[in-house]
């Protein structure tokens, strides 16, 4: 139903030019450390979330070159179309979709539902609350446009904000007439975003925590919540509880840009207690459910990207996990291996086409 | 560019600096002026000096004026009691190309944003209070644009006359304007005064 037919790079990271075409579901990409492997799928990502999964656009050019291309044909529901991003060499970015560039990038947006799971984002699991918020927001960005608008306007509103605190301390003014409207207009996405985490939190936990018993195969006690100041006080007893000490802060000290995803194992921070193979189970819990959830509202099935994931996994892990994203799963899959011979073992026993990349020159 | 005249260089530099205006657009410029008379070029110049030095800014609502008061606040056939609140000059002569619009304008100078350090001092925002608690203001009518930062500006000024029962509108947003009025069609900015809204129902509508 979606899927990428093919896949062009000009000046892309380590890629002068290439083109892959993807013709199965199942793909496998393997190489060396450094051939390009997570290159060519931060580029599928590209293609879906208009950046990149890891940097920002100019660290993305190849080095020495100007400006980069990429561009794929995507299949959606038995449609061909074209899309391409473009960095040009005066730094302007563009995107364009059958040819035709977008006006405002965040429309892009959930066309495409991808999730890609990285050895980096083991952060997700152990590092700030900040992650998890990015976490949470590219999934509801991506299942309702309407989210992503409202979480920019937010984000705005809320720089503007600490702009004016900033100001009136600084000036020792104590006019808050304008404070008084920047709050008043803050906490119209403030609710929106905190009422739609909330909603999204009551499928979305119960789903997390399933599939980390699956993966885990045995009982253990982990516990999932979401974490907002909101659930007790509402916004305007929240900006009026917190605006003494947001002075002094010269910043919005309480909102929904502090909410957190608390996980705990054993009624303890997960990342104080687990161990690493457990952190990556959750990781992988929490994508799969991730992956669930864009499936069952958008109706088809997300693109998903493994990236190096068989790394400190046992081999009977990496059996549940490849036959629950390969075979459970109708999605086009990119798996990531540095070993050929390994990865083409593992894709063998699916019994299912698919289509090895190997990006070594030999 | 290698001038073999300093004079010549001189004056593609100053017109180079103009917005819009490249090199090569300057030297184009420059060399048309040199091919004219010598008076007619010194007639150019005196216009334009003339222009920035006497021109005025009209005491009551911030527009261009030739002289204390725009020739919009002098006209007694325009409604006073009406006032349409734009960022800049550009958006007056925009609006007023419509012939659509017979109140007067307060040009506010832009709009409040914390963040470009412009608060609601940097603007003309005081004297538009004066003009509501002194004249008798009917209708005030905001013509900013459609950003987060033009609905501050609104909310914020709203509150500040809130004590006086008057009719605050806005005209409808969907065409660009503020900074990009001007290339807002004629048509389309006429229909949008004319379809304008209580401040209320946009406030509700917008996010
Ligand atoms: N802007 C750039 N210009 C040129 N080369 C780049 C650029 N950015 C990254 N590279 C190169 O890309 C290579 C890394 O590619 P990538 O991360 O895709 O490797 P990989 O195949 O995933 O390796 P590993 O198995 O170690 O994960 C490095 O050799 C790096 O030098
Ligand atoms: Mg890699
Ligand atoms: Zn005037």
């Amino acid at each position: 139903m979606f899927h990428f037919e093919n896949l062009t790079l000009v000046q892309f990271k380590n890629y002068a030019s290439a083109t892959f075409s993807l013709n199965e579901r199942i793909i496998g990409i393997c190489g060396n450390n450094g051939v390009g492997k997570t290159n060519l799928l931060d580029a599928l990502h590209y293609l879906c979330f208009t950046k990149s999964y890891f940097t920002r656009d100019t660290s993305n050019i190849r080095q020495g070159n100007q400006g980069f291309r990429i561009e794929g044909h995507v299949n959606l529901f038995d449609e061909k179309e074209k899309v391409a991003c473009i960095l040009r060499e005066t730094g302007k970015k563009e995107f364009l979709l059958k040819d035709e560039p977008y006006t405002r990038f965040s429309k892009h947006i959930g066309r495409y539902p991808c999730v890609m799971i990285a050895p980096d984002d083991i952060q997700l699991i152990i590092g700030i609350p900040d992650e998890r918020r990015k976490f949470i927001d590219t999934i509801l960005s991506q299942l309702s446009s309407e989210y992503l608008q409202n979480l920019i306007i937010y984000t705005k509103i809320l720089q503007q904000r600490n702009s004016c605190l900033r100001s009136i301390t600084e000036t020792n003014n104590r006019d808050f007439s304008l404070l008084d409207v920047l709050d008043e207009q803050l906490m119209i996405p403030g609710s929106y975003i905190f009422e739609k985490r909330k909603i999204f939190m009551v499928g979305f936990l119960p789903l997390a925590k399933q599939l980390y018993e699956d993966i885990a195969r045995q009982p253990e006690n982990i516990s999932l919540f979401y974490n907002s100041e909101l659930m007790d006080l509402s916004y305007p007893e929240l900006l009026k509880m917190n605006r003494a000490k947001d002075l002094v802060a010269m910043r919005t000290t309480g909102g929904v840009h502090r909410d957190d995803l608390e996980l705990n194992f054993n009624n303890l921070p997960f990342k104080q207690v687990a161990s690493q193979g457990q952190r990556k189970s959750l990781l992988f819990a929490l994508k799969l459910a991730e992956m669930e959830i864009l499936k069952n509202e958008k109706k088809f099935t997300p693109v998903l990207m493994l990236d190096d994931v068989f790394e400190k996994l046992d081999e009977e892990r990496i059996g549940n996990l490849l036959e629950r994203v390969c075979l459970l799963n109708d999605g086009q899959v990119f798996i990531t291996d540095t070993n050929a011979i390994r990865l083409e073992e593992k894709l063998i026993k699916l019994k299912r086409p698919y289509q090895m990349i190997n990006l070594n020159n030999d | 560019m290698q001038f073999s005249s300093a004079l010549l260089e001189n004056a593609v530099n100053e017109f180079a600096r103009l917005p819009g205006i490249g090199k090569k657009t300057a030297l184009r410029l420059v060399l048309h002026l040199l091919k004219q008379e010598t008076a007619d070029v010194q007639h150019f110049g005196e216009i334009i000096s003339k222009m920035r030095s006497e021109i005025k800014f009209c005491h009551r609502c911030a527009n261009v004026a030739d002289g204390d008061i725009c020739s919009i606040c002098a006209n007694s056939m325009r409604k006073q009691e009406v006032i349409c609140v734009v960022e800049n000059i550009r958006d007056v002569i925009a609006i007023e190309s419509t012939q659509q619009f017979n109140g007067t304008y307060h040009v506010l100078g832009g709009v409040i944003s914390p963040l470009d350090g412009i608060g609601p001092d940097q603007l003309k925002i005081e004297s538009l209070i004066n003009r509501v608690q002194k004249d008798q203001v009917q209708e005030i009518i905001f013509a900013l644009s459609p950003t987060i930062q033009g609905d501050t500006t609104i909310f914020y000024i709203q509150k500040k006359i809130q004590p006086h029962t008057i009719r605050i509108t806005t005209i409808s947003r969907g065409i660009a304007f503020g900074g990009e009025l001007e290339y807002a069609d004629e048509m389309t900015l006429a229909r949008s005064l004319q379809n304008r809204l209580p401040v209320e129902s946009y406030v509700a509508n917008s996010h």
